[in-house]
Protein backbone atom coordinates (compact mmCIF):
# COMPACT_ATOMS: atom_id res chain seq x y z
CA UNK A 1 0.00 0.00 0.00
CA UNK A 2 1.27 3.15 -1.00
CA UNK A 3 0.27 6.49 0.89
CA UNK A 4 1.00 9.70 -0.27
CA UNK A 5 3.75 11.43 1.58
CA UNK A 6 4.42 7.79 3.52
CA UNK A 7 4.08 7.68 7.06
CA UNK A 8 5.45 8.73 10.24
CA UNK A 9 7.65 11.63 10.97
CA UNK A 10 9.06 12.31 8.34
CA UNK A 11 5.38 12.50 6.46
CA UNK A 12 4.13 15.04 9.28
CA UNK A 13 7.18 17.38 8.76
CA UNK A 14 6.95 16.59 4.58
CA UNK A 15 2.95 17.75 5.21
CA UNK A 16 4.48 21.11 7.30
CA UNK A 17 6.56 21.84 4.55
CA UNK A 18 4.19 21.32 1.85
CA UNK A 19 1.74 24.00 3.92
CA UNK A 20 4.31 26.17 4.51
CA UNK A 21 5.30 27.00 0.42
CA UNK A 22 1.76 27.33 -0.08
CA UNK A 23 1.45 29.56 2.65
CA UNK A 24 4.31 31.90 0.71
CA UNK A 25 2.75 30.65 -2.73
CA UNK A 26 -0.61 32.02 -1.66
CA UNK A 27 0.74 35.00 -0.08
CA UNK A 28 3.16 35.90 -3.08
CA UNK A 29 -0.30 35.97 -5.30
CA UNK A 30 -1.79 38.37 -3.17
CA UNK A 31 0.72 40.48 -2.61
CA UNK A 32 1.15 40.37 -6.67
CA UNK A 33 -2.31 41.33 -6.70
CA UNK A 34 -2.42 43.64 -4.35
CA UNK A 35 0.35 45.40 -6.46
CA UNK A 36 -0.98 45.42 -9.45
CA UNK A 37 -4.09 46.31 -7.88
CA UNK A 38 -2.31 49.53 -6.52
CA UNK A 39 -0.49 50.72 -9.50
CA UNK A 40 -4.04 50.68 -11.66
CA UNK A 41 -5.61 52.32 -8.86
CA UNK A 42 -2.36 54.99 -9.19
CA UNK A 43 -3.07 54.70 -12.92
CA UNK A 44 -7.10 55.32 -12.04
CA UNK A 45 -5.83 58.04 -9.52
CA UNK A 46 -3.22 59.97 -12.03
CA UNK A 47 -5.64 59.73 -15.16
CA UNK A 48 -8.66 61.24 -13.10
CA UNK A 49 -6.50 64.09 -11.51
CA UNK A 50 -5.45 64.40 -14.95
CA UNK A 51 -8.85 65.11 -16.14
CA UNK A 52 -9.96 66.69 -12.72
CA UNK A 53 -6.71 69.15 -13.72
CA UNK A 54 -8.02 69.74 -17.36
CA UNK A 55 -11.70 70.27 -16.51
CA UNK A 56 -11.57 71.86 -13.12
CA UNK A 57 -12.91 74.89 -14.78
CA UNK A 58 -15.49 73.37 -16.93
CA UNK A 59 -16.62 71.36 -13.56
CA UNK A 60 -16.94 74.08 -11.24
CA UNK A 61 -18.28 76.60 -14.33
CA UNK A 62 -20.82 74.66 -16.77
CA UNK A 63 -23.34 72.75 -14.73
CA UNK A 64 -24.18 70.58 -17.25
CA UNK A 65 -20.90 69.36 -17.37
CA UNK A 66 -20.78 69.13 -13.44
CA UNK A 67 -23.95 67.05 -13.74
CA UNK A 68 -22.52 64.59 -16.19
CA UNK A 69 -19.39 64.55 -14.00
CA UNK A 70 -21.35 63.87 -10.97
CA UNK A 71 -23.55 61.23 -12.50
CA UNK A 72 -19.92 59.28 -13.86
CA UNK A 73 -18.40 59.49 -10.57
CA UNK A 74 -21.65 58.54 -8.54
CA UNK A 75 -21.75 55.43 -11.50
CA UNK A 76 -18.26 54.36 -10.63
CA UNK A 77 -18.60 54.89 -6.72
CA UNK A 78 -17.06 57.63 -6.16
CA UNK A 79 -18.47 60.40 -3.84
CA UNK A 80 -17.01 64.29 -5.09
CA UNK A 81 -17.56 65.20 -1.05
CA UNK A 82 -15.37 62.64 0.01
CA UNK A 83 -12.16 64.53 0.23
CA UNK A 84 -14.20 67.50 1.39
CA UNK A 85 -15.13 65.31 4.96
CA UNK A 86 -11.61 64.23 5.40
CA UNK A 87 -8.36 62.91 3.85
CA UNK A 88 -9.60 63.59 0.67
CA UNK A 89 -7.10 64.05 -2.37
CA UNK A 90 -10.12 63.65 -4.46
CA UNK A 91 -12.47 66.37 -4.07
CA UNK A 92 -9.28 68.33 -3.20
CA UNK A 93 -8.22 67.56 -6.69
CA UNK A 94 -11.31 68.33 -8.28
CA UNK A 95 -11.83 71.10 -5.82
CA UNK A 96 -15.56 69.82 -6.18
CA UNK A 97 -15.87 69.84 -1.60
CA UNK A 98 -14.64 73.62 -1.80
CA UNK A 99 -17.24 74.73 -4.28
CA UNK A 100 -19.97 72.44 -2.83
CA UNK A 101 -18.68 73.59 0.25
CA UNK A 102 -19.28 77.50 -0.28
CA UNK A 103 -22.38 76.80 -2.29
CA UNK A 104 -23.29 75.43 1.37
CA UNK A 105 -22.50 78.77 3.13
CA UNK A 106 -24.10 80.95 0.54
CA UNK A 107 -27.53 79.04 0.82
CA UNK A 108 -27.25 79.07 4.34
CA UNK A 109 -26.87 83.22 4.17
CA UNK A 110 -29.75 83.54 1.95
CA UNK A 111 -31.92 81.23 4.20
CA UNK A 112 -30.71 83.17 7.38
CA UNK A 113 -30.96 86.67 5.99
CA UNK A 114 -34.29 86.05 3.84
CA UNK A 115 -35.91 83.99 7.09
CA UNK A 116 -37.58 86.95 8.61
CA UNK A 117 -39.86 87.84 5.50
CA UNK A 118 -40.51 84.27 4.35
CA UNK A 119 -40.54 82.67 8.12
CA UNK A 120 -37.92 79.75 6.81
CA UNK A 121 -39.37 78.53 3.78
CA UNK A 122 -38.37 79.53 0.53
CA UNK A 123 -39.01 78.63 -2.89
CA UNK A 124 -35.97 76.53 -4.55
CA UNK A 125 -36.22 78.99 -7.68
CA UNK A 126 -36.21 82.12 -5.77
CA UNK A 127 -32.88 80.20 -3.50
CA UNK A 128 -31.23 79.20 -6.65
CA UNK A 129 -31.97 82.86 -8.10
CA UNK A 130 -30.57 84.75 -4.99
CA UNK A 131 -27.65 82.29 -4.15
CA UNK A 132 -26.45 83.19 -7.95
CA UNK A 133 -26.63 86.62 -7.29
CA UNK A 134 -24.61 86.30 -4.39
CA UNK A 135 -22.10 84.62 -6.57
CA UNK A 136 -22.21 86.84 -9.53
CA UNK A 137 -23.08 84.57 -11.88
CA UNK A 138 -25.60 84.23 -14.61
CA UNK A 139 -28.99 82.41 -14.04
CA UNK A 140 -28.21 78.79 -14.80
CA UNK A 141 -24.80 78.58 -13.32
CA UNK A 142 -26.05 76.87 -10.79
CA UNK A 143 -29.13 74.75 -10.93
CA UNK A 144 -31.79 73.08 -8.25
CA UNK A 145 -29.22 69.70 -8.08
CA UNK A 146 -26.41 71.81 -6.93
CA UNK A 147 -28.05 73.71 -4.18
CA UNK A 148 -30.23 70.15 -3.11
CA UNK A 149 -26.51 68.26 -3.31
CA UNK A 150 -24.88 71.38 -1.16
CA UNK A 151 -28.02 71.09 1.24
CA UNK A 152 -26.89 67.67 1.59
CA UNK A 153 -23.52 68.31 2.76
CA UNK A 154 -25.32 70.73 5.67
CA UNK A 155 -27.37 67.82 7.10
CA UNK A 156 -24.31 66.96 9.30
CA UNK A 157 -24.39 70.41 11.01
CA UNK A 158 -27.92 69.57 11.96
CA UNK A 159 -29.46 72.90 11.33
CA UNK A 160 -32.71 71.37 9.79
CA UNK A 161 -32.43 72.28 6.36
CA UNK A 162 -34.58 70.30 4.40
CA UNK A 163 -36.04 70.23 0.53
CA UNK A 164 -39.95 69.64 1.05
CA UNK A 165 -42.07 68.61 -2.35
CA UNK A 166 -44.57 70.90 -1.93
CA UNK A 167 -47.39 70.68 -4.38
CA UNK A 168 -44.96 69.49 -6.93
CA UNK A 169 -42.62 72.81 -6.17
CA UNK A 170 -39.76 72.49 -4.36
CA UNK A 171 -39.25 74.53 -1.37
CA UNK A 172 -36.37 74.42 1.05
CA UNK A 173 -37.10 74.61 4.62
CA UNK A 174 -34.38 76.28 6.97
CA UNK A 175 -35.97 76.28 9.97
CA UNK A 176 -36.13 73.39 12.81
CA UNK A 177 -39.68 72.48 13.22
CA UNK A 178 -41.93 69.93 11.12
CA UNK A 179 -44.28 71.69 8.80
CA UNK A 180 -47.74 69.97 9.87
CA UNK A 181 -49.93 68.40 6.97
CA UNK A 182 -52.34 71.65 6.75
CA UNK A 183 -49.34 73.93 6.70
CA UNK A 184 -48.33 71.98 3.75
CA UNK A 185 -51.46 71.90 2.09
CA UNK A 186 -51.97 75.53 2.33
CA UNK A 187 -48.53 76.30 1.15
CA UNK A 188 -49.76 74.19 -1.79
CA UNK A 189 -52.97 76.22 -2.44
CA UNK A 190 -51.01 79.20 -2.08
CA UNK A 191 -48.94 78.39 -4.49
CA UNK A 192 -51.28 77.87 -7.03
CA UNK A 193 -52.37 81.49 -6.53
CA UNK A 194 -49.41 83.51 -6.59
CA UNK A 195 -49.69 83.50 -2.85
CA UNK A 196 -52.86 84.87 -1.77
CA UNK A 197 -54.90 82.47 0.18
CA UNK A 198 -58.38 82.71 1.96
CA UNK A 199 -60.45 80.48 3.85
CA UNK A 200 -62.90 79.79 1.90
CA UNK A 201 -60.29 78.10 -0.96
CA UNK A 202 -59.19 75.54 1.67
CA UNK A 203 -63.10 75.11 2.11
CA UNK A 204 -63.96 74.81 -1.06
CA UNK A 205 -61.39 73.04 -2.46
CA UNK A 206 -60.03 70.56 0.35
CA UNK A 207 -63.71 70.07 2.02
CA UNK A 208 -62.06 71.96 5.17
CA UNK A 209 -64.24 73.02 7.91
CA UNK A 210 -63.78 77.10 8.35
CA UNK A 211 -62.66 76.80 11.68
CA UNK A 212 -59.76 74.37 10.61
CA UNK A 213 -58.83 76.67 8.19
CA UNK A 214 -58.95 79.32 9.79
CA UNK A 215 -56.45 77.90 12.91
CA UNK A 216 -54.18 76.85 10.37
CA UNK A 217 -53.92 80.55 8.67
CA UNK A 218 -53.60 81.81 12.08
CA UNK A 219 -50.90 79.24 12.83
CA UNK A 220 -48.74 80.15 10.00
CA UNK A 221 -49.35 84.22 10.72
CA UNK A 222 -48.35 83.91 14.57
CA UNK A 223 -46.75 80.86 15.20
CA UNK A 224 -44.78 80.76 12.11
CA UNK A 225 -44.93 83.80 10.31
CA UNK A 226 -45.05 81.83 6.87
CA UNK A 227 -48.15 83.99 6.22
CA UNK A 228 -48.61 87.70 6.18
CA UNK A 229 -52.35 89.40 6.50
CA UNK A 230 -53.95 91.82 4.31
CA UNK A 231 -56.65 93.37 5.60
CA UNK A 232 -57.72 95.33 2.67
CA UNK A 233 -58.94 92.36 0.23
CA UNK A 234 -61.71 93.29 -1.93
CA UNK A 235 -63.68 90.00 -1.83
CA UNK A 236 -63.01 88.84 1.24
CA UNK A 237 -61.54 91.46 3.96
CA UNK A 238 -59.33 89.44 4.94
CA UNK A 239 -56.68 87.77 2.89
CA UNK A 240 -53.79 86.16 3.77
CA UNK A 241 -50.52 85.91 1.51
CA UNK A 242 -47.71 83.36 1.74
CA UNK A 243 -43.96 85.45 0.80
CA UNK A 244 -42.75 82.40 -0.68
CA UNK A 245 -45.47 81.42 -3.04
CA UNK A 246 -45.09 85.72 -3.87
CA UNK A 247 -43.65 86.10 -7.80
CA UNK A 248 -40.63 88.68 -5.77
CA UNK A 249 -39.11 90.71 -8.40
CA UNK A 250 -36.04 90.08 -6.09
CA UNK A 251 -33.95 92.33 -7.57
CA UNK A 252 -35.21 95.51 -5.29
CA UNK A 253 -37.53 93.58 -2.74
CA UNK A 254 -36.93 96.48 -0.41
CA UNK A 255 -34.85 99.62 -0.07
CA UNK A 256 -31.69 99.14 1.04
CA UNK A 257 -30.89 99.17 5.10
CA UNK B 1 -48.99 88.34 -10.26
CA UNK B 2 -45.69 89.61 -10.33
CA UNK B 3 -44.48 91.92 -7.64
CA UNK B 4 -42.08 94.58 -9.36
CA UNK B 5 -40.49 97.68 -8.69
CA UNK B 6 -42.22 100.93 -9.97
CA UNK B 7 -40.98 104.06 -10.53
CA UNK B 8 -43.93 107.38 -9.76
CA UNK B 9 -44.52 109.90 -11.68
CA UNK B 10 -41.70 112.00 -9.53
CA UNK B 11 -39.45 109.70 -10.47
CA UNK B 12 -39.09 107.54 -7.26
CA UNK B 13 -38.17 104.31 -7.34
CA UNK B 14 -40.38 101.86 -5.52
CA UNK B 15 -39.01 98.72 -3.99
CA UNK B 16 -41.00 95.25 -4.78
CA UNK B 17 -42.52 95.17 -1.44
CA UNK B 18 -45.14 98.26 -2.21
CA UNK B 19 -46.80 96.07 -4.85
CA UNK B 20 -47.36 93.36 -1.87
CA UNK B 21 -51.03 93.78 -0.96
CA UNK B 22 -50.34 92.81 2.83
CA UNK B 23 -47.13 95.62 2.93
CA UNK B 24 -50.59 97.99 3.49
CA UNK B 25 -51.96 96.22 6.61
CA UNK B 26 -50.17 96.05 9.90
CA UNK B 27 -49.23 92.76 10.67
CA UNK B 28 -50.22 90.85 14.13
CA UNK B 29 -47.29 88.84 13.88
CA UNK B 30 -44.17 90.51 16.16
CA UNK B 31 -41.27 89.71 13.65
CA UNK B 32 -43.12 90.49 10.42
CA UNK B 33 -44.40 93.70 12.23
CA UNK B 34 -40.77 95.15 12.96
CA UNK B 35 -40.32 93.87 9.35
CA UNK B 36 -42.73 95.51 7.57
CA UNK B 37 -42.25 98.71 9.76
CA UNK B 38 -38.13 98.85 8.66
CA UNK B 39 -39.26 99.00 5.46
CA UNK B 40 -42.00 101.79 5.49
CA UNK B 41 -39.26 103.89 7.50
CA UNK B 42 -36.85 103.30 4.85
CA UNK B 43 -39.33 104.08 2.47
CA UNK B 44 -40.70 107.18 4.18
CA UNK B 45 -37.40 108.59 4.94
CA UNK B 46 -35.77 107.87 1.54
CA UNK B 47 -39.19 109.50 -0.24
CA UNK B 48 -38.77 112.67 1.91
CA UNK B 49 -35.20 113.09 1.25
CA UNK B 50 -36.35 112.47 -2.38
CA UNK B 51 -38.98 115.11 -2.76
CA UNK B 52 -37.30 117.10 0.09
CA UNK B 53 -40.18 116.64 2.53
CA UNK B 54 -40.30 117.80 6.01
CA UNK B 55 -43.65 117.14 7.55
CA UNK B 56 -45.56 113.51 7.71
CA UNK B 57 -48.99 113.78 9.07
CA UNK B 58 -51.83 111.40 9.70
CA UNK B 59 -53.98 113.20 7.75
CA UNK B 60 -51.73 111.84 4.88
CA UNK B 61 -53.41 108.58 5.19
CA UNK B 62 -56.98 110.00 5.68
CA UNK B 63 -57.05 112.39 2.79
CA UNK B 64 -56.00 112.03 -1.14
CA UNK B 65 -54.37 114.43 -2.78
CA UNK B 66 -51.23 115.45 -0.55
CA UNK B 67 -47.66 115.09 -0.78
CA UNK B 68 -47.36 111.65 0.42
CA UNK B 69 -50.21 109.99 -1.66
CA UNK B 70 -47.59 108.38 -4.16
CA UNK B 71 -45.85 105.62 -1.41
CA UNK B 72 -49.70 105.54 1.00
CA UNK B 73 -51.57 104.74 -2.00
CA UNK B 74 -51.29 101.98 -4.46
CA UNK B 75 -53.68 102.35 -6.94
CA UNK B 76 -52.09 99.39 -8.81
CA UNK B 77 -53.59 96.89 -6.47
CA UNK B 78 -56.09 99.42 -4.75
CA UNK B 79 -54.57 99.78 -1.74
CA UNK B 80 -53.54 102.34 1.02
CA UNK B 81 -51.91 102.93 4.47
CA UNK B 82 -54.82 103.42 6.88
CA UNK B 83 -54.78 106.51 9.17
CA UNK B 84 -54.22 103.77 12.35
CA UNK B 85 -51.33 102.30 10.74
CA UNK B 86 -49.40 105.73 9.68
CA UNK B 87 -49.93 106.79 13.36
CA UNK B 88 -47.86 103.11 14.26
CA UNK B 89 -45.73 104.02 11.55
CA UNK B 90 -45.13 107.57 12.79
CA UNK B 91 -44.75 106.46 16.37
CA UNK B 92 -41.74 103.79 15.48
CA UNK B 93 -40.03 106.67 13.49
CA UNK B 94 -40.18 108.65 16.49
CA UNK B 95 -38.97 105.57 18.97
CA UNK B 96 -36.13 105.41 16.43
CA UNK B 97 -34.86 109.17 16.46
CA UNK B 98 -35.53 109.83 13.23
CA UNK B 99 -38.15 112.11 13.69
CA UNK B 100 -40.00 114.12 16.52
CA UNK B 101 -43.64 114.89 16.97
CA UNK B 102 -44.22 118.85 15.72
CA UNK B 103 -45.20 120.66 17.18
CA UNK B 104 -44.66 118.65 20.66
CA UNK B 105 -47.67 117.48 22.85
CA UNK B 106 -49.53 115.83 20.20
CA UNK B 107 -48.65 112.79 18.14
CA UNK B 108 -50.39 113.20 14.67
CA UNK B 109 -47.89 115.27 13.29
CA UNK B 110 -44.29 114.81 13.17
CA UNK B 111 -40.65 116.66 11.67
CA UNK B 112 -38.88 113.68 9.59
CA UNK B 113 -34.98 113.85 10.16
CA UNK B 114 -34.12 112.01 6.48
CA UNK B 115 -31.04 114.18 7.68
CA UNK B 116 -29.80 114.09 11.30
CA UNK B 117 -30.09 117.73 13.17
CA UNK B 118 -25.74 117.61 13.38
CA UNK B 119 -25.86 115.91 9.72
CA UNK B 120 -28.03 119.66 9.07
CA UNK B 121 -25.65 121.60 11.34
CA UNK B 122 -22.69 120.57 9.67
CA UNK B 123 -24.71 121.53 6.07
CA UNK B 124 -25.32 125.06 8.12
CA UNK B 125 -21.60 125.41 8.69
CA UNK B 126 -20.45 124.87 5.34
CA UNK B 127 -22.76 126.60 3.78
CA UNK B 128 -21.97 129.69 5.43
CA UNK B 129 -18.09 129.51 5.92
CA UNK B 130 -18.53 128.57 1.88
CA UNK B 131 -20.51 131.71 0.53
CA UNK B 132 -18.50 133.57 2.95
CA UNK B 133 -20.91 134.38 5.81
CA UNK B 134 -19.04 133.36 9.05
CA UNK B 135 -18.96 135.86 12.00
CA UNK B 136 -22.01 137.48 10.34
CA UNK B 137 -25.10 138.14 11.72
CA UNK B 138 -28.10 135.70 9.68
CA UNK B 139 -31.23 135.98 10.10
CA UNK B 140 -33.50 132.47 9.98
CA UNK B 141 -35.45 133.46 7.00
CA UNK B 142 -31.38 134.15 5.30
CA UNK B 143 -30.72 131.09 5.66
CA UNK B 144 -34.22 129.20 4.53
CA UNK B 145 -34.95 131.22 1.91
CA UNK B 146 -31.41 132.72 0.37
CA UNK B 147 -31.21 134.66 -2.82
CA UNK B 148 -29.29 131.72 -4.28
CA UNK B 149 -30.92 128.33 -3.65
CA UNK B 150 -28.94 126.35 -0.97
CA UNK B 151 -29.18 123.16 0.62
CA UNK B 152 -31.11 124.50 3.31
CA UNK B 153 -33.87 125.99 1.25
CA UNK B 154 -36.89 125.56 2.76
CA UNK B 155 -35.35 124.07 5.94
CA UNK B 156 -38.42 124.03 8.68
CA UNK B 157 -37.56 126.81 11.26
CA UNK B 158 -37.65 123.64 13.94
CA UNK B 159 -35.14 121.92 12.60
CA UNK B 160 -33.05 124.66 11.49
CA UNK B 161 -32.98 125.42 15.68
CA UNK B 162 -32.14 121.78 16.19
CA UNK B 163 -29.64 122.10 14.01
CA UNK B 164 -28.11 126.04 15.32
CA UNK B 165 -28.51 124.28 18.99
CA UNK B 166 -25.57 121.33 17.97
CA UNK B 167 -23.66 124.09 16.69
CA UNK B 168 -23.76 126.28 19.72
CA UNK B 169 -22.80 123.43 22.28
CA UNK B 170 -19.60 123.16 20.46
CA UNK B 171 -18.66 127.48 20.20
CA UNK B 172 -20.03 127.59 16.57
CA UNK B 173 -22.95 129.39 16.85
CA UNK B 174 -24.77 132.39 18.96
CA UNK B 175 -28.24 132.81 19.20
CA UNK B 176 -29.07 137.01 18.37
CA UNK B 177 -31.85 138.80 19.12
CA UNK B 178 -32.62 140.87 15.67
CA UNK B 179 -35.22 143.57 14.65
CA UNK B 180 -37.78 141.01 13.05
CA UNK B 181 -37.03 138.29 15.21
CA UNK B 182 -34.16 135.42 15.97
CA UNK B 183 -31.08 135.53 14.04
CA UNK B 184 -27.69 133.61 14.30
CA UNK B 185 -23.60 134.14 13.95
CA UNK B 186 -21.91 131.30 13.14
CA UNK B 187 -17.85 131.30 13.84
CA UNK B 188 -15.30 129.28 12.38
CA UNK B 189 -14.04 126.47 14.78
CA UNK B 190 -14.27 122.38 14.70
CA UNK B 191 -16.88 120.08 16.19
Amino acid sequence: MHRLGGVGLAAFERQQESQRSFATLSSELSKAQVDHLQSQLTQFRTALSHFAKTHRKSIRSDPKFRHAFQQMCSSIGVDTLVGWREGGWWAEMVGMGDWQYELGVQIVDVCVSTREQNGGVIGMGDLVGMVSRLRGVDSGVITEEDVIRSIKTLQPLGAGYEVMDVGGKKMVRSVVKELDEDQGIILAEAEVEGGRIVEEMLVTRRGWMFERARAGLENMVMRDGLCWVDDQDEEHGRAYWVPSAMQWDKSAYSLPI
Amino acid sequence: MELTTRTTPSDFLLPSIHSAPPFFTEQPAPSTRTLFIDNWSRLILAYARHRRLFTLRVEDAEVAGGDWDEILRNERINRRVLPSYLSSLIAALVANNVAVYEPAKQTRSVLLFWRLPEEWADVLHSWATASGQLNTILTFYEIIDPPVPSPLSGLPIPLLRRAIAVLTRSGRAQIIGVADGEGVRLFAGTK
